[in-house]
């Protein structure tokens, strides 16, 4: 090869820089419209587990069997500011069980019984339902089969249990899984802020 | 290369890009009724008293941002060693070291994500969808390599990449594929970078990210996956071993890129002729067929250095045999 | 046992029928209907045609008819008093004690208001001067009312039976709050239970021997004699499953009107000669 610029090297220069200034161009409009970091999350006002005013829907377990990783990275989450610390709580209890002798359904609702119920402060003898109590999720026992988040659903709870994807088990996948198969597109990335507050997005009333 | 390649890998490429202009992607409706939502009469802790403070919700936060943007930092300089490391030093075992380095931290540690594989999706997406925004860190991790490889080659190839860093350390008796074989299974790149652009560009319930899907070595690197999946993972490594990298040099739609741009490439591995003692040694070594009638085919060559380690003038410094 | 006979109002735009919210109804001694929702209350006539109405200052959460025919709304932060021809004659405020009011009602020569942000019965004379609350003495301090609506009914004798529903019970008062006794049990099967986490949400009262009840998840409505005896579920199947807090009413012949809070219209029954 000669040390002399040849037509090749000339004609590849300018190809190079055409190509550069693709890039550049291109690069540009991308960062222009980039947003922040953004992560997977739930949407809990589209899941159909959790979205108001859709009572008939049966429970969807396709963030448990969807997310490739072994145990799903998405988990029931009781958002305490709204839990109403109901006596019989409709997440925890199958209200449509039989009535045992202390009066409590007699039959709990998730598979893997990772619902904790405690009583807040001392338990009343008299009438424990002069009590409330703490509903507390187990994130390691659970495995986002929303059972309970639908038994939390309005108008039958009070809808402060959603399923939430959890960012310390996630792997980010580009695509996720469960967003390819979610029927109401409710896996979607949101900005880090907001994908970890725990609550629907529905208004409150006056 | 054959006559009928190029305006067919064109047309299979660009088919996509056409389709683009009338894929509107429409998302499905939220609450299905509006609704009176009374939060704020849960019990707080004043309405339960006795000390009772309402417990926080944890919130897992995700890996730190700048964390991210270290890796691309890292992902630039990785590059710039192998450039200097093949293409200066030229020293095989320098670039086997990289590609250790690389494969441990980008592959095992980070899980082979974010890659530039699959930001071809991301950027094609972006490109296709007004809606749909990528972060900086994903466009910058798709044209760092290019860029690299305008200038100097496929360095990002070159045991930094840790799909083809797995491969290379598999290569354990490599054959030469026949020409014309290494042609007609070349094509099958730009079938895949057209199929993952085309189905990377499809609205939300039909979309699917297939090079992400189908990676068939992000199961070793998360250490779990789907069986079938190790299965075809563990088939790319057994096939590796007797022909060099198969899913660079016949799968990987993001080399398809990196040829195209390498080929414009000023520098990067070369066999100079007016040194060369025509023993075709380093044709022997070569085990990506990167090498015809003594030079380097720039778009082939996947930067592992072998052509120096095998070459007599380059290991015996000194006036030539 | 029971039939549905009429159905008042609607969602939509237009005078009969209500935009956004319908929260509460009530019928006065010549049997119209007054509805309280949006920001405006509505008259109906027994036939179900509008008669009149007038804006309210804010979205009403209760109504009530006082027996000179002055309307009583109750909102968040205040009870507004118009005359029977839609005159706002006084307005009553008061930050510690009128928070959220959803139900309103009379007991010999006061007014009984329900404040569901303190969760609690007041107790008001007809200016407007407190005198007690109502179920606060208890371990809870007030009423468990997770959904956020507290609902009572004054019976002939001037007994306040009102909701309990994280209690899944009515309870009995006197205006100077005695707790006089309770009725209900949680049931997620038997009709004669209250099922789910919180029922029953509305309360209305009938002269001297009918308690009616609305529940909500699977909403339905029910009537129970004063010692909590079932005598009829009334409807299971015609209101929306969306539906909570339905307001319920009941005239002096016994025709009972459920107000259903997603469809926004009342619906009306009527019994055969069963009382």
């Amino acid at each position: 090869m000669s040390d002399h610029p040849t037509r090749r090297d000339a004609l590849s220069r300018v190809a190079r820089g055409t190509v550069l200034l693709g890039f550049g161009g291109t690069s540009v409009f991308l960062i222009d419209k980039a947003d922040g970091q953004v992560v997977w999350q739930v949407d809990a006002s589209r899941c159909v587990n959790s979205r108001l005013g859709d009572v008939g829907a049966p429970v969807c377990a396709l963030c448990t069997t969807e997310c490739v990783v072994q145990q799903s990275a998405v988990r029931a989450v009781n958002n305490f500011r709204e839990c109403g610390r109901c006596y019989i709580c409709p997440a925890y209890y199958n209200i449509k069980s039989a009535v045992d002798e202390n009066g409590l359904p007699s039959e709990k609702l998730c598979p893997r019984d990772a619902i904790e119920r405690k009583p807040i402060g001392l338990v009343d003898p008299e009438d424990p339902a002069n009590n409330f109590y703490e509903y507390i999720i187990d994130e390691v026992k659970c495995d986002g089969c929303g059972i309970c988040v639908k038994g939390c659903k309005e108008p039958l709870g009070l809808g402060s249990i959603i399923l939430k994807v959890r960012h310390d088990l996630c792997v980010d996948c580009n695509h996720c899984a469960i967003s390819k198969a979610c029927p109401k597109e409710a896996l979607a990335r949101q900005p880090v802020e907001t994908a970890l507050e725990p609550t629907l997005a529905a208004p409150a009333t006056r | 290369m054959t006559a009928f390649a190029g305006p067919r890998r064109l047309l299979v490429v660009l088919a996509p890009f056409v389709l683009l202009a009338w894929l509107a992607p429409a998302r499905a409706s939220a609450q299905a009724v509006p609704y009176d939502r009374p939060v704020e009469v849960a019990p707080q802790q004043e309405t339960i008293g006795g000390g009772y403070l309402t417990p926080d919700v944890q919130k897992p936060r995700p890996r730190e941002y700048w964390l991210e943007v270290l890796d691309v930092v890292l992902l630039g300089f990785a590059m710039g060693v192998a450039v200097w490391l093949v293409v200066t030093r030229r020293s095989r075992r320098s670039a086997l070291a990289l590609t250790v380095v690389c494969l441990a931290y980008f592959g095992f540690y980070r899980e082979g994500c974010i890659c530039p594989i699959g930001s071809i999706q991301n950027v094609a997406l972006s490109l296709a969808d007004p809606t749909y925004k990528i972060p900086i860190v994903v466009t910058a991790v798709f044209f760092m390599p290019l860029v690299v490889a305008l200038f100097f080659g496929r360095a990002f190839c070159g045991g930094v990449c840790p799909l083809g860093a797995i491969q290379e350390l598999v290569v354990l008796k490599p054959v030469q594929v026949p020409r014309k074989l290494d042609d007609a299974l070349g094509l099958l790149k730009y079938g895949y970078l057209g199929l993952a652009i085309l189905l990377a560009v499809q609205p939300m319930i039909a979309r699917d990210f297939v090079i992400c899907r189908f990676d068939p070595f992000v199961g070793f690197f998360r250490r779990e996956g789907f069986a079938h999946m190790m299965f075809i993972g563990a088939g790319f490594l057994a096939l590796g071993t007797v022909v060099g990298r198969p899913y660079c040099r016949y799968l990987c739609p993001y080399g398809v890129l990196l040829s195209w741009c390498s080929r414009l490439a000023p520098r990067g591995v070369t066999i100079t002729p007016n040194k060369e003692l025509d023993c075709g040694l380093c044709a022997a070594a070569c085990p990506y067929g990167a090498i015809n009638e003594n030079r380097a085919i720039r778009k082939e060559c996947l930067y592992c250095a072998r052509c120096y380690a095998s070459c007599p003038c380059e290991t015996r410094p000194g006036p030539a045999l | 046992m029971y039939k549905q006979t009429q159905v008042i109002g609607g969602k939509g735009e237009g005078a009969p029928r209500f935009s956004q919210t319908l929260r509460s109804i009530t019928v006065d001694g010549s049997e119209r209907l007054y509805a309280v929702g949006d920001s405006e209350l509505k008259v109906f006539e027994a036939d179900g045609t509008l008669r009149r109405r007038w804006p309210t200052s804010m979205p009403g959460h209760a109504v009530a008819v006082a027996e000179d025919g002055s309307v009583y709304v109750g909102e968040s932060g205040q009870v507004e008093i118009f005359d029977r021809d839609g005159k706002l004659v006084s307005t009553w405020r008061d930050p510690e004690r009128l928070g959220r009011i959803t139900a309103i009602g009379f007991a010999s020569g006061c007014v009984l208001v329900g404040d569901a942000a303190d969760r609690a019965i007041r107790r008001y004379d007809l200016n407007g001067t407190f005198l007690n609350d109502i179920g606060r003495n208890n371990r809870m301090q007030g009423f468990r009312i997770p959904n956020g609506v507290i609902d009572f009914g004054v019976d002939a004798d001037g007994i306040v039976h009102a909701t309990n529903p994280g209690k899944h019970r009515i309870e009995h008062y006197t205006p100077d709050d005695q707790l006089l006794g309770h009725f209900g049990r949680f049931d997620g099967i038997d009709p004669a239970g209250f099922p789910g986490c919180c029922n029953p949400t509305n309360v209305a009262v009938a002269g001297r021997e009918r308690i009616y009840v609305t529940e909500k998840a699977e909403p339905r409505a029910k009537v129970y004699d004063f010692q909590g005896n079932l005598i009829a579920v009334i409807a299971t199947d015609v209101f929306d499953p969306n539906c909570k807090n339905m307001a319920i009413a009941v005239d002096r012949r016994g025709r009972v009107y459920v107000a259903d809070t997603v469809r926004l219209e009342i619906i009306v029954f009527e019994g055969d000669a069963e009382s």
